[in-house]
C-alpha cells in the first residue's frame, strides 16, 4: 500500500565534546509497495537509526526521505502514516494488554465489535489470546514484545516499521511465529521495514534484505542473492550459519595449466584447485592474474563429503569435529592445514579423528579480491561470468 | 516530538531561568565572601553596597586568636575550634566506615532474621530530631564522665553518619553482582578475602561518596556539640557564637569564619570527586 | 580426574520450588549439557555444585566425598560465568591467575601457567588489558581461561555463549568441545539452546520445572524423547503435535487425521483407544507427489528461509497449521502467494505420546 524511498539518507551525530559520529552514510534503497525489507547488520551499524528517520523520531542530517513519491523527512511522525513497534516495547501501564493492541483503532472511532475481532485476530497470531486481560507488568519479556508487536501489525498500515521484532522471542515459537507474521504480511499487501541483527530473522522474513557495516549500505538483494552472489567478504561472512568458508589462494600456472593455491593458516601451500573454462584463461580475457591474492570462499552445504568432483580430484580431510543437530549434521574438517566447516543433511556416519574424502565443486566457488573485500566471480566452473 | 532546529528564543529564556536560579542559590554563598573582607560598618551600611575597599583584619584576627573590639581585646579560640571540627568529623566517619561497612554488607548480602528490621530501625536514626534526644543524653552523659571528651562527642556523632554510610553503602553493595564475589570464593579464596580484596574495592566510589556526605553532615552539626561540648572540645559551628560579644555581634568575623569553615569540606569533595565519577560502569560484567 | 555426582537435589526459594529430586551423574572427562526453557532451575543446580547455594535435602559428591557445607574455595571446582563476572579492577592477566595465587604457586609458575591457556584461548594479546577494554568475545574466553587454568576436577559452564554474538558462538560451539577434552574434567554445562546441547555434549539433561526429564546422549533425546515438553525442546521449527485418539482397525492401530486414516507401524497397540499427542517433526513430512493415493492435501502459506531449509507454512483441510521442512536448493518453487501442495506422513517417524501425562507411548519391542 506505499512505496519507500530513501536518497542518500545522511544522519550524523554530534555528542558534546567527542568526535562527531556519521550513523548512516548516504544510504539510498528503494522499497516496492508490499514488499518486506529487513535492515541487517551487528549493532552500531546504523540499522535502528535509519529506521528513526524513516519513523520521524530522528531527523536526517541529508539526504530524502519519500513515501509514494511525496517527501515526509520534514514530517512529525504522526502525519507520515506509519505503525512502529518499538525495540523497549512502550506498552501503556495502566491498560490492559488488549486495549493496549486496539489503541490505534479506537482512536480511529472503529466499532467496538470490529476491534475485538481484529484484536482476537492478531493476539491468535501471535500466541496472546489467552493473556489480553492482563497488565504489561505481570507479563514476560517475550509477551510483552509480542503485544507490541500486535499493536503495531494490527493497523495495518501503508508502512510498517519494526524495530528488532523477535529479539525475545522463545526458541519454540520462533519458527511457526515468523511464518504467522509473513503471511500475514503478505495477505494484507503490508509495506515492512523490520530491522534485526540475526541473520537467520531477517533470512526468514524477507523479501529483500539491506545489510549494513558503519553506516554503510553493503549489500540490498532478495536472501537467495545474499548467499549465492555476496558482493563482498563482508556480506560473504556475514550471512550464513555456518558462515561461508574462506581461505587465502594465489592463482598460478604449472604443467601447461592454470591452479588456484589454495594458502592455510600460516600462509603455506595447502592444496590446489584445477582451474577450467573461463578461468584459466589469460588475465585479459577474464581469467585469473598469476601472482595475485585472492580469497576464496564456499558455502558450508555446498562441500561434497565422500565424494569427488572435477578440480579437486584425490582431497581427504581429518574430521576434528562433529555436531549432529537432529536434521542436520555440521562437520570441522581440517584439510591440508585449513579449516573447514561442512553441513550435511540428517545423520552423517563418520567419527572425529577419521579421514574422509572431500570435493570442492568448481561451480560452489567463490572468488573475492583480497584487499578490497570485493566480490569477483561467483563460480568457477566454464559457463560462469564475473560477478 | 518532532525534531526541529530548536527555537533560538527558548534556548535563550532556558538560559535566563537557568541563571536566575543559580544566582538565587549562590548568592549567599557570594555574599558572604564579600562580607568577610569588609569591616563592620561597611557590613551594616545603608544601602548595601558592592563596591568597599577590601581588608583582611577579620581573617587576621580569627587566625591570631586576638580580636581587638571598643571593649577590649577578645580571645578568639577559633583555630582551636577547627581543629576539634576536623578530629570530631574524621573520627567519626572513620568509626562509622568500620562499623557500617561491613554491616552495610551483612545487610545487603545475607538474609537473616529481623535482618530489615534491624536496618530500618537503623535507618530511622536520620530522622530522629536531635533536639528530642540531647537533653537526656547530656545526662547520661555527665553521669558516665563523658561531658565533654572526644569519645562522647565521637560515640553520639555515630547517629549522624553511621546510618548515612549504612544505606549508600548497603545500596551499592546490592547493586553490585554477587557473581564477581562468588567467582574469587570459587578460585579459592576465603570469604574474608573476598572482601577484603574484591568486594571493598570495587565499592569504593559508594564508600567514598557515604563518607563525604558523613563527613559534611558531621562538620556540620550544632546541636549535639553545643550541649554535649564545652570550650575547648566545641567544633567551628559552635565557635562561631562567640563572636556575639558584649560589644555588637562581629558579622565580618562570623564571615571570615564561615569560610574557613567552608574550606576542608570544599577540598574533600573536589578530591573525592573522582571516585565518585567511577561509578559502577567497569565494564566486567555484562549488561 | 573426579567425578561429580547429584543425588536427589531439591531447593525451593520461599513457595517456589526450584529443584526435585534432580539427579545426574557426571564422569571425569565426560559433558553433560543441562538444557531447558528459561528459569531459575539450571543456572540454580551450577550454584549448588560450586558451593554458592546449599541444597534443601540430597547429596553432592564430588570425587567420591560428599562436598555439603564445604566451603567454594575448597572444592576443586572452575566456573565461568554466563556474564562473565571477571574482576573489573584486574587485568586479565591477573583474573586469569587468581586461581593459581589463591593456591599459592609461586610467580614463575603462574606466568607459564596463564601463558599456556591464554595461548589454547587465542587471547595472549590482550592479558595486559582490564576487562573494560575487552570485547565481549575476549571477556568470554578470559573467563573461560580463568576456570580452566586450575586444570580443576569439575568444570561448571553457564551458559557461557549466550551473551556472544552469533559468530562467535558459531565458533566457539565448533572450538570447546576439542578445548574440553584437553583437561578431562567432568564438564557440567548450562545451555537454553538446543542446539549447543546436542553439538557439546556426551549427554543430554533435560531439566524442566525442577525436574530431569531425561538424562540421555542426544540421538535418543532426539530420536526418541520421553516426553511432550521433551520432543518440543529439541528440534527447530519445533515438531508438529496434533490431539488424537488412534483406534483398532482390521487387526492394526490407526489414526484419523486431516481428514485421512493412516495406519501405525506394528508395536503402537498400546496407544489404541487412548486420548494420545501425535508428533511429526518437519524435516520428517514428505513434500510433492500429486495427490498419490495416501496424501494429503494442504495450502502453503508461507516459505520461511531457515539457515540451509526452508520451511513450508502449510494449513490443512480442517484449518491444521503443520510446519514442514525442505532443502534450500527447492525452496525456490514455490513462490510468493498460497498454492496447494500435497504431502505424505511416514508413519514410522510418528511420534506418540500420553496426552495426560505428556510421557511417551514407545513401540512395544518386536
Amino acid at each position: 500500500m506505499a512505496t519507500l524511498s530513501l536518497d542518500k539518507l545522511t544522519k550524523v551525530y554530534r555528542p558534546r565534546g567527542r568526535e562527531p559520529v556519521l550513523a548512516v552514510d548516504h544510504v539510498s534503497l528503494e522499497v516496492g509497495d508490499g514488499e518486506i525489507v529487513g535492515l541487517l547488520g551487528s549493532s552500531g551499524c546504523g540499522k535502528t537509526s535509519t529506521l528513526r528517520m524513516i519513523a520521524g523520531f530522528e531527523e536526517a542530517t541529508e539526504g530524502k526521505i519519500r513515501s509514494n513519491g511525496r517527501e515526509i523527512q520534514d514530517l512529525p511522525p504522526s502525519q507520515r502514516d506509519v505503525a512502529m513497534a518499538f525495540e523497549g516495547y512502550a506498552l501503556y501501564p495502566p491498560l490492559r494488554l488488549r486495549d493496549n493492541i486496539g489503541f490505534a483503532l479506537l482512536r480511529e472511532r472503529r466499532p467496538r465489535s470490529e476491534i475485538d475481532q481484529r484484536v482476537a485476530e492478531v493476539a491468535g497470531l501471535l500466541e496472546i489470546e489467552d493473556i489480553l486481560d492482563r497488565y504489561p507488568s505481570s507479563i514476560s519479556a517475550g509477551q510483552q514484545q509480542r503485544t507490541s508487536l500486535a499493536r503495531a501489525l494490527i493497523r495495518r498500515a501503508p508502512l510498517s516499521l519494526l524495530d528488532e521484532p523477535m529479539s525475545q522471542l522463545e526458541p519454540q515459537l520462533r519458527a511457526i511465529l515468523r511464518a504467522r507474521i509473513k503471511d500475514y504480511l503478505i495477505q494484507n499487501r503490508m509495506t515492512t521495514i523490520f530491522v534485526t541483527h540475526d541473520q537467520t530473522e531477517a533470512i526468514a522474513l524477507a523479501d529483500r534484505i539491506a545489510v549494513m557495516e558503519k553506516g554503510v549500505l553493503e549489500q540490498y538483494a532478495p536472501p537467495v542473492d545474499l548467499k549465492e552472489r555476496p558482493a563482498n567478504l563482508f556480506v560473504a561472512s556475514f550471512i550464513g550459519e555456518p558462515p561461508m568458508n574462506i581461505v587465502d589462494a594465489i592463482a598460478l600456472e604449472e604443467g601447461g595449466r592454470r591452479w588456484l593455491q589454495i594458502l592455510d593458516g600460516a600462509g603455506n601451500p595447502a592444496f590446489r584447485v584445477a582451474l577450467a573454462g573461463q578461468a584459466s584463461a589469460l588475465p585479459a580475457h577474464g581469467g585469473l592474474e598469476p601472482g595475485v591474492k585472492y580469497a576464496l570462499g564456499i558455502r558450508p552445504h555446498r562441500l561434497r563429503i565422500g565424494a569427488t568432483s572435477a578440480g579437486t580430484e584425490g582431497l581427504t580431510a581429518r574430521v576434528f569435529s562433529r555436531q549432529w543437530l537432529g536434521d542436520q549434521t555440521h562437520l570441522g574438517l581440517e584439510l591440508a592445514g585449513c579449516s573447514f566447516v561442512a553441513v550435511a543433511d540428517g545423520l552423517v556416519p563418520v567419527q572425529v579423528g577419521e579421514q574422509i574424502a572431500v570435493a570442492l565443486p568448481l561451480a560452489a566457488l567463490h572468488l573475492f579480491d583480497r584487499a578490497s573485500g570485493t566480490a569477483l566471480r561467483h563460480g568457477l566452473d566454464a559457463e560462469t561470468r564475473a560477478a | 516530538m518532532s525534531m526541529r532546529k530548536t527555537n533560538p528564543i527558548a534556548r535563550a529564556l532556558r538560559a535566563l531561568a537557568l541563571l536566575l536560579v543559580g544566582l538565587f542559590f549562590l548568592f549567599p554563598i557570594f555574599w558572604v565572601l564579600l562580607m568577610s573582607f569588609q569591616t563592620n560598618q561597611d557590613i551594616l551600611r545603608i544601602p548595601p553596597s558592592l563596591f568597599f575597599s577590601p581588608t583582611l583584619e577579620n581573617f587576621y584576627a580569627i587566625i591570631s586568636g586576638k580580636l581587638v573590639t571598643s571593649a577590649g581585646t577578645l580571645e578568639v579560640p577559633f583555630m582551636g575550634n577547627l581543629l576539634n571540627s576536623v578530629i570530631l568529623s574524621t573520627a567519626s566517619v572513620a568509626v562509622s566506615l568500620l562499623f557500617g561497612v561491613p554491616a552495610a554488607y551483612a545487610f545487603a548480602r545475607f538474609r537473616f532474621r529481623l535482618g530489615e528490621d534491624i536496618a530500618f530501625t537503623l535507618l530511622s536514626f536520620r530522622f530522629a530530631p536531635p533536639l528530642l534526644v540531647v537533653l537526656p543524653l547530656a545526662l547520661y552523659f555527665q553521669d558516665l564522665g563523658l561531658n565533654n571528651s572526644y569519645l562522647g562527642l565521637v560515640w553520639v556523632y555515630q547517629l549522624i553518619s553511621l546510618p548515612l554510610i549504612l544505606w549508600i553503602v548497603r545500596g551499592y553493595f546490592e547493586d553490585m553482582s554477587p557473581d564477581i564475589e562468588h567467582a574469587f570464593r570459587i578460585d579459592g579464596h576465603s570469604w574474608f578475602a573476598t572482601f577484603m580484596k574484591v568486594s571493598i574495592p570495587l565499592a569504593r566510589p559508594g564508600i567514598a561518596a557515604a563518607a563525604l556526605l558523613a563527613f559534611i553532615f558531621c562538620w556540620n552539626n550544632f546541636i549535639f556539640a553545643l550541649i554535649l561540648a564545652s570550650a575547648d572540645k566545641q567544633p567551628v559551628t559552635v565557635g562561631a557564637l562567640a563572636f556575639v560579644t558584649a560589644s555588637g555581634i562581629q558579622y565580618g568575623q562570623i564571615a571570615a569564619s564561615i569560610v574557613l569553615s567552608i574550606i576542608p569540606t570544599l577540598a574533600l569533595a573536589l578530591y573525592a570527586q573522582r571516585y565518585l565519577v567511577e561509578g559502577l560502569s567497569l565494564g566486567a560484567v555484562k549488561g | 580426574m573426579s567425578d561429580l555426582i547429584l543425588d536427589r537435589i531439591s531447593k525451593s526459594y520461599g513457595k517456589t520450588q526450584v529443584l526435585s529430586e534432580a539427579s545426574i551423574e557426571v564422569k571425569a572427562g565426560e559433558t553433560v549439557v543441562v538444557c531447558g526453557p528459561s528459569g531459575a532451575g539450571k543456572t540454580v543446580l551450577l550454584r549448588l555444585v560450586a558451593g554458592v547455594v546449599e541444597p534443601d535435602t540430597g547429596d553432592i559428591r564430588i570425587a567420591g566425598r560428599s562436598v555439603l557445607n564445604v566451603g567454594p574455595e575448597r572444592r576443586d571446582v572452575g566456573m565461568a560465568f554466563q556474564n562473565f563476572a571477571l574482576y573489573p579492577h584486574l587485568t586479565a592477566f591477573e583474573n586469569i591467575a587468581s586461581p593459581l595465587r589463591a593456591r599459592g604457586l609461586e610467580a614463575g609458575e603462574i606466568k607459564k601457567r596463564v601463558d599456556e591457556i591464554s595461548k589454547l584461548l587465542r587471547i595472549e594479546h590482550v592479558l595486559g588489558h582490564t576487562p573494560r577494554e575487552l570485547s565481549n568475545g575476549q571477556k568470554q574466553r578470559t573467563s573461560l581461561a580463568r576456570s580452566l587454568v586450575r586444570g580443576p576436577g569439575v568444570l561448571l559452564l553457564d551458559d557461557p555463549l549466550r551473551n556472544v554474538d552469533a559468530k562467535l558462538r558459531y565458533e566457539m560451539r565448533l572450538e570447546l568441545p576439542r578445548l574440553l577434552r584437553n583437561f578431562g574434567s567432568a564438564v557440567l554445562y548450562v545451555t537454553q539452546d538446543y542446539k549447543e546441547a546436542m553439538a557439546l555434549a556426551d549427554r543430554i539433561a533435560v531439566l524442566r520445572a525442577g525436574r530431569i526429564e531425561q538424562l540421555a546422549p542426544a540421538s535418543a533425546i532426539y530420536d526418541a524423547p520421553e516426553s511432550i515438553e521433551v520432543a518440543r525442546l529439541f528440534g527447530d521449527p519445533t515438531i508438529n503435535l496434533y490431539p488424537i485418539r488412534p483406534e483398532a482397525e482390521g487387526g492394526a492401530a490407526v489414526v484419523r487425521l486431516f481428514g485421512q486414516t493412516w495406519r501405525l507401524p506394528r508395536g503402537r497397540e498400546a496407544a489404541i483407544d487412548r486420548d494420545c499427542m501425535l508428533g511429526l517433526r518437519p524435516e520428517d513430512v514428505r513434500i510433492g507427489g500429486d495427490g498419490h493415493p495416501g496424501s494429503v492435501a494442504f495450502e502453503l502459506e508461507a516459505v520461511t528461509p531457515l539457515n540451509v531449509r526452508g520451511v513450508l507454512y502449510l494449513r490443512g483441510p480442517a484449518g491444521e497449521e503443520l510446519l514442514a521442512t525442505v532443502p534450500e536448493r527447492d525452496i525456490g518453487q514455490f513462490g510468493r502467494g498460497h498454492r496447494r501442495i500435497w504431502i505424505d506422513l511416514p508413519a514410522e517417524k510418528l511420534h506418540l505420546f500420553d496426552r495426560q501425562s505428556g510421557a511417551r507411548i514407545a513401540p512395544a519391542a518386536a
